[in-house]
């Protein structure tokens, strides 16, 4: 049901991040997806190129951690954990969307 | 190639979103489109094939901030359908928990979303900074009325105690007492957010609203009452469809809604102010005339001062019922069985304005069809409209200006997507 909010608010922080950090480049995303929250990974995997195409992520690989657990405490959540960004300068120039 | 990690721990949001389009040719504005994005979340369809006594709790999740107000006007249109009637202080303690809903959501409102665009700031967080004492205000008014909620409902949000006839348990007489320090306290401080409110700088903007809401003989509206407009129109509330249908547009997610024959038309405190000013609560009206605020409000942006009165009627209105409050010799009257199709119909004022539910049921309690119409997709038209009027005046803002300020045009009618309004996309099209 809320699948979209969710994915477009993802796609808002990767561009904020990028913007606060400077960088041009992610290289990795990862990600928290809860048992109990309103996407699942296989629709995030789905999702995912069209969601980061215009994005300094647009290259990124796309790792999900998701836990099968319904009483943990985050269950709810989708958490944008970590990302990896190239250093601005230091390697190959991006590659065209 | 260097590369290093960064932690984040960003947690994903769900928030309505929002988008406007406005086309400008020549100096007069063609075309204003407000987009929702939110996808349709079917609660019509999957409620066909449950249970009648289900849809009190089902179709809750549809709102957290109004979820009695979906309670209600469910229980009310399954009550119709099954002819019975809830008297006493059965119907009395369901007035309650809708002030409860009223008092937490208009304060919600009115301190956290809407006090900041009058007063300067982006949101309530930088608000508090410069006027803690006005967002403590904001916070414990809405304690005062989660409180209510709690002790009727179970708990604050998508309460649990709601049932077709009544309630599951209904509350002891010290149970409601212990309410009353709380309330004395809502009641002064909503008088506060009243005068608060009102010291604001509102601008001209005068607009040619039809007004829609209830109208009950004797009562400020919440649960009864025919269906009223300040333009004559008066019918019985199950009897919505017959003045109103839901249209599909392209632009958005969510079906708007129009008068049959005729288009848009204002839901929620301006319209039940209007069309009720004569069933406010001695203090409400006193505190109104006080403010010198009119019987009839035109002006969208003073709607955060009705929402004000409306909190002082619903803390009065709640201390009323506490006082009269004998408990009832069962919690819920009780349905008779089904033996036949029925259908029923009914309309509440949520916050926002009237919420319409039909249902049709089959023995021996199924639901076969069902239909909701909440007040945002009723006032999103007119939104449309505000908007149109809005931009038509202020042709020379540029693009910041003008987002701001249609931001704030859109607020001024807390709809449902009020929070992800400080998100609005603006698509200014000039040719």
């Amino acid at each position: 049901m809320h699948e979209e909010a969710l994915l477009r608010d993802l796609r808002r922080e990767l561009l904020e991040v990028a913007r606060r950090e400077r960088v041009d480049r992610i290289t990795r995303v990862r990600l928290r997806v809860g048992a109990l929250c309103h996407v699942s990974p296989e629709t995030l995997r789905s999702r995912w190129r069209e969601l980061v195409a215009d994005t300094p992520a647009r290259d990124a690989a796309l790792e999900i951690e998701s836990s099968p657990d319904p009483r943990d405490s985050r269950a709810q959540d989708v958490v944008l954990a970590d990302v990896v960004v190239e250093e601005p300068g230091s390697g190959t120039p991006p590659t065209s969307a | 190639m260097s590369e290093r990690t960064i932690s984040v721990n960003y947690l994903a949001r769900v928030e309505g979103e929002g988008a406007l389009r406005v086309r400008i040719h020549d100096r007069s504005v063609e075309e204003v489109e407000l987009r929702i994005f939110e996808p349709p979340r079917f609660f019509e369809a999957f409620l066909r094939g449950r249970g009648y006594a289900e849809a009190p709790d089902i179709t809750a999740r549809i709102c957290g901030i109004c979820p009695v107000a979906y309670q209600m006007s469910a229980c009310h249109a399954m009550e119709r359908a099954l002819g019975m009637t809830v008297e006493g202080p059965i119907r009395e303690l369901r007035r309650l928990l809708y002030c409860g809903e009223w008092i937490e959501s208009h304060a919600l409102h009115i301190y956290l979303l809407h006090a900041p665009d009058f007063l300067g700031y982006p949101d309530a967080i930088r608000l508090a900074e410069h006027h803690p004492e006005a967002v403590k205000h904001g916070l414990e008014l809405k304690k005062a009325g989660n409180a209510l909620m709690r002790l009727l409902g179970g708990r604050e949000i998508h309460p649990i105690n709601v049932r077709v006839g009544g309630f599951y348990r209904c509350p002891s007489r010290e149970e409601l007492d212990g309410m009353r320090p709380s309330l004395e306290a809502a009641l002064a401080l909503a008088e506060e957010t009243a005068r608060f409110v009102a010291g604001f700088d509102f601008p001209d903007f005068e607009l040619p609203y039809e007004f829609v809401s209830l109208r009950h003989p004797s009562e400020y509206p919440m649960n009864e009452g025919d269906l009223v407009s300040s333009r004559g129109l008066r019918i019985p509330q199950d009897r919505f469809e017959e003045a109103f249908e839901e249209v599909q547009v392209p632009h958005s997610h969510a079906l708007q809604a129009v008068r049959k024959g005729g288009g848009s038309y204002l839901v929620g405190p301006l319209a039940r102010y209007a069309l009720n000013h004569d069933r406010l609560s001695p203090r409400a009206k006193a505190v109104a005339g006080e403010l010198g605020l009119p019987p009839v409000v035109t002006n969208p942006y003073r709607s955060i001062v009705v929402r004000a009165i409306e909190i002082v009627y619903a803390c009065e209105e709640a201390l009323r019922i506490i006082d009269q409050y004998r408990p009832p010799g069962a919690p819920s009257v009780p349905a008779p069985p089904l033996t036949a199709p029925v259908s029923g119909a009914a309309t509440t004022e949520a916050p926002r304005g009237i919420l319409f539910h039909r249902y049709r049921l089959e023995p021996p309690g199924t639901i076969v069809d069902a239909r909701i119409v909440a007040p945002t997709s009723q006032n999103q038209k007119r939104i449309e409209d505000d908007l149109r009027e809005l931009v038509a005046r202020s042709l020379d803002l540029d693009q910041e200006a003008l987002t701001f300020a249609c931001e704030r045009a859109i607020r001024n009618h807390d709809p449902c997507i009020s929070c992800a309004t400080h998100f609005l996309n603006l698509e200014l099209v000039r040719d």
